[in-house]
């Protein structure tokens, strides 16, 4: 890494310097009872409250930044009272925080032409609707010329800054951009950090990145040709640049630290089925590898001629402990979202939102994550009939109805969902000007995404119920249930038995995987058939996020011989106390559903010891097991190289362990930051999985 | 035929060329003093439990009707399942030959795919070379390769070696009587078949352990380098420094690790010595 780069890095992430400027005494409380007392609708509301973070905030450049804009607002305020709140909740399902996030914008919507081209495509809208009559419509494209407003005006004033701290690039690149199309790549990275800034000033959260080395390849492209740019100057640049993804994260909204959705996707195919990794996507990777960050969140697209170099090289990013790349199979990905009625071009496209789900960038307004169905819950639900099952088969045909029950009641809890308006983002996405209608009310896809957790304890559950009370009656029905309804107090012969020598999936055994299919097959066919009350679709995923951990608190002890209470795998996983017999089988059982059709998103989660990191053979054969679980027809996958002893002891003096990174369900976090309830879920993860 | 297992192991990346599982035979007629897999060096099945998480409950106590302490202990196996954790296990497991090479054909297209095969490991796997064999002929042609110490009767050795498509071979110090000292046995067959080796034709890669204090002098790395010499089919030397966590699994067996070198010093680690003289070399 270069001396200013390296300057740079440890200014804002590990000295935490600019830190200094932030400004503690603003109430954004303020704000938030003028907003009420003037009772304004939302969309003057949300421009309102970009502009004040805006108006508030006080521009710092530094002296050898070529890439400037850092928060010094702490806190974007709400628009809404508590009080107005509790009166939208009474009419109106909210998700989340009830803001547009965790969707792909179309960032060189704007770049390319700047905020001068843009307030011509409004102004031409806005005739149309004037024309109509529409008031409406002309008065929502007045909010959005309003935005594009406040914007020039925050960056003039951060030239003028610029100018003051005789920081001449900043100074050239803001009298060039927001108003005009970049010159160069710098000015696009600066265009961009400007849009993610002011997105985030927005109360928009989970912003994701996207192909970044697709869109922005031509101003890469032109640099280097121009002579502007070398390779290594180009490094430099994207070096500086994703350090400016973790200048504000702390300030981000999210469940965790780390949580923030900052997800970049290298590589994959266009539409015409070539491969797009390219240089810049290199460089990217390259980046990324040296400067050690969390953000931004590496994902790399891969498929069946992705050559096992690349695969490599995102393994060297995995013993980096960041716990990224994760990977996705365009093979399997995208025939799964043409099969969800997706266009071809658009489903080439896909990216990864903030955790693993795909999603469409600028004309999806998906929501990826609107609930989850627990697999052991359905289990659970039908247990009391198992005393009236003379077959396995007709105990399977119960957990399927009950699966059918929770499905229904969960597509039928998305409707009248409120989300405010988000003036800026609809500015980035395709057809909100023309329609003069927020992002917030739709895309042309407006599916929702609804994740699986504990699948592997219920395929588990469900393998023990087959083999020992209907195949080998070893275990009498009675006994389970009375086991079960007990937490195995009195039972513990029972409990080990279920717990460790029952079939686990994981094994490369059918007669538990088989199960899991099933259960993957139902879930699928339940959803099909339901639309959202958005005209969308819903669509079944492999994913958990934090509900591997709540819906685990809410039951009781399972079949698998999982006790009250105890977690869950996270995502599409072995259950916590399966012990397999190694990688490779385990990657066969996880590639044995029918992923096209629960392809939400959500990946296989896999923790290998560091030391099969250790030298550049041991690498090549990690990547080689990864590529294999893609030959066979995997979807996603997430490794850790990670050390139980590292973490145990992080535990005990993080002092020393600041800089550990993990995985935690689909973001990479710092392991001390975390709370110890996650901590001691990856610690129980890695102890099986050696 | 019948051979004594004591794991199965997937993706051993440190065992042989591409995605390889091991299978690690049980028995050896050394006797390291490093030996960080003890419970392969008993040519019988032998309880191991893991102690540091026993509950002491007592479940294990009256399952077992030998009312052994560890000493009368006869790996009959029946307290296994009283366990409430799974603490206890037998480490030795018989498997037919035909059955063991079913089940590691179950990964082949994985396996061949990824340049990789099968390496038989231990314990040393040539005490039981005639079921090694009886399991190399199952394997359909399948990659396979052996980690040995080399100790064996020429006859067997030959036969193995012929048998493989890779070798990889200890060579622990080549001073006989630090041999014998820290091994428990002569090198003079190991050096005989290394000499067989170097002549075979099979490509082979040589692992040494760096024990400091015993072997890792550079006057035992230059003899080693000069047996070496420029065998034709030597694809590398390997250096592995000692492990400090080479105890562990000594209380699971109820024995007492008692290492006759200072563990708390760092070996030597001279791959300059076979880098010099033309010999691949890297610290594994
Ligand atoms: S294996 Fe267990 S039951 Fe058998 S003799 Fe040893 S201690 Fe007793
Ligand atoms: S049964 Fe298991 S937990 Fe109980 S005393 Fe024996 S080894 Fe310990």
């Amino acid at each position: 890494m270069e001396q200013r780069i390296e300057n740079i890095r440890d200014f804002f992430i590990v000295d935490k310097k600019h830190h200094a400027y932030r400004q503690k005494q603003l109430d954004p409380l303020e704000l938030t009872r003028t907003l009420e007392k003037e009772h304004l609708d939302d969309v003057e509301r949300a421009y309102r409250r970009l502009e004040w973070v805006l108006s508030h905030e006080q521009p710092v450049v530094f002296s050898d930044e070529q890439i400037t804009f850092v928060r010094t607002v702490c806190e974007v305020p709400e628009i809404f009272s508590e009080r107005e709140w509790d009166t939208i909740r009474q009419k109106h399902r909210i998700h989340e925080q009830g803001k547009v996030s965790n969707i792909n914008c179309g960032y060189m919507s704007l770049i390319d032409i700047g905020t001068a081209g843009k307030r011509k495509e409004i102004l031409t809208a806005r005739k149309t609707y004037e024309a109509r009559h529409d008031k409406q419509k002309v008065a929502y494209l007045d909010v959005l010329l309003k935005v594009l407003a406040s914007m020039e005006h925050f960056s003039d004033r951060y030239r003028e800054a610029a100018q003051k701290a005789g920081n001449t690039i900043v100074e050239e690149s803001l009298s060039v951009i927001p108003r005009k199309k970049p010159e160069t790549m710098l000015q696009a990275l600066q265009f961009f950090r400007l849009i993610h800034y002011c997105l985030w000033a927005s109360f928009n959260y989970h912003n994701t990145i996207g192909r970044f080395d697709q869109y922005m390849y031509p101003y890469y492209k032109n640099d280097i040709d121009a002579g502007v740019l070398d390779e290594h100057g180009a490094l430099m640049l994207l070096e500086e640049f994703f350090i400016s993804f973790n200048k504000d994260s702390d300030l981000y909204p999210g469940m965790q630290q780390g949580d923030n959705g900052q997800s970049i996707v290298l590589g994959g195919v266009d539409e015409h089925g070539a491969d797009a990794f390219n240089d810049l996507s290199k460089l990217c990777m390259k980046a990324s590898l040296e400067l050690k960050l969390i953000d931004p969140k590496v994902n790399l697209r891969v498929h069946k001629d992705t050559p096992l170099a690349l695969y490599e090289l995102g393994t060297q990013m995995t013993k980096q402990g960041l716990g990224f790349p994760q990977y996705s199979n365009d093979d399997v990905v995208i025939p799964a979202l043409k099969r969800w009625g997706y266009e071809h071009k658009d489903a080439s496209n896909y990216v990864v939102a903030a955790c693993w789900e795909f999603i469409i960038p600028e004309v999806a307004m998906d929501i990826v994550n609107i609930d989850a169905l627990s697999f052991l819950q359905c289990v659970m639900d039908a247990i009391e009939t198992l005393d009236d099952c003379d077959t396995f088969e007709q105990f399977a045909k119960e957990v399927r109805k009950r699966l059918r029950v929770r499905v229904a009641q969960i597509c039928a809890n998305t409707n009248g969902i409120y989300m405010e308006p988000a003036p800026l983002m609809s500015i980035l996405m395709n057809g909100c000007i023309v329609k003069a209608q927020d992002i917030r009310d739709g895309a042309t896809y407006n599916n929702y995404g609804v994740h699986g957790t504990g699948l592997s304890s219920a395929a588990d559950s469900l393998a023990a119920i087959k083999r020992y009370v209907f195949e080998e009656r070893t275990v009498d029905k009675q006994r389970l249930l009375h086991a079960l309804s007990t937490d195995f107090a009195d039972d513990a012969q029972l409990l080990a038995m279920l717990r460790y020598d029952a079939p686990k999936m994981g094994n490369d055994d059918d007669f538990v995987d088989d199960l899991a299919t099933q259960l993957l097959d139902w879930f699928a066919e339940a959803m099909e058939g339901y639309r959202n009350d958005r005209g969308g679709i819903f669509r079944a995923g492999t994913g958990s996020a934090m509900y591997y951990l709540w819906h685990a608190d809410e039951l009781g002890a399972s079949p698998d011989g999982r006790r009250s209470k105890e977690a869950f795998a996270c995502n599409f996983s072995p259950s916590l106390f399966a012990r397999t017999k190694g990688p490779v089988s385990l990657i066969k059982s996880f590639s044995k559903a029918h992923l096209e059709r629960v392809a939400n998103g959500g990946p296989l989660t896999l923790e290998l010891h560091d030391t099969m990191f250790r030298s550049p053979e041991s690498i090549k054969k990690v990547a080689s097991l990864v590529k294999t679980y893609m030959d066979l027809g995997g979807m996603q996958m997430q490794l850790n190289g990670v050390n139980r002893e590292t973490m145990l002891s992080a535990q005990k003096y993080p002092d020393q362990y600041r800089n550990l990174i993990v995985r935690v369900w689909g973001w990479s976090g710092y392991f001390v930051e975390l709370d110890k309830e996650y901590q001691d879920h990856i610690i129980t993860r890695m102890e099986l999985d050696m | 035929m019948k051979g004594l297992l004591f794991d199965i192991k997937e993706l051993a990346v440190f065992d042989g060329p591409g995605i390889r599982t091991t299978v690690f035979l049980k028995g050896c007629p050394l006797r390291c003093s490093w030996c960080h897999n003890p419970e392969g060096i008993d040519p019988k099945p032998q309880l191991m439990v893991s102690y540091h998480s026993c509950i002491s409950c007592g479940a294990c106590v009256l399952a077992c009707d030998t009312d052994a302490n560890a000493n009368l202990c006869t790996a009959c196996g029946t307290c296994v399942p009283s366990c409430p954790l799974r603490l206890r296990r037998i480490a030795g497991q018989w498997w037919e030959a035909s059955d063991l090479a079913k089940e590691l054909l179950r990964n082949r297209t994985i396996l061949e795919k990824n340049g990789g095969g099968i390496t038989f490991s231990g314990g040393e796997p040539l005490l039981q070379y005639a079921f090694m064999l009886e399991v190399i002929k199952n394997l359909e042609g399948l990659h396979c390769a052996i980690e040995t110490s080399g100790f064996a009767s020429e006859d067997v050795f030959k036969t193995i070696v012929d048998a493989v498509d890779f070798v990889i071979m200890d060579l622990k110090v080549i001073d006989d009587a630090m041999h014998r000292n820290y091994c428990g046995q002569s090198n003079k067959p190991i050096l005989r078949n290394l000499e067989y080796l170097k002549r075979s034709g099979v490509p082979f890669m040589i692992r040494i352990p760096m024990i400091p204090q015993v072997n890792d002098s550079e006057e035992n790395l230059i003899a080693t380098a000069d047996l070496l010499g420029q065998a034709e089919h030597l694809v590398k030397v390997e250096l592995l420094p000692y492990q400090k966590t080479a105890g562990a699994k000594y209380e699971m067996i109820s024995e007492e690790y008692r290492p006759r070198f200072d563990v708390k010093r760092e070996p030597n680690v001279y791959t300059h010595i076979f880098i010099d003289r033309n010999i691949v070399c890297s610290v594994g």
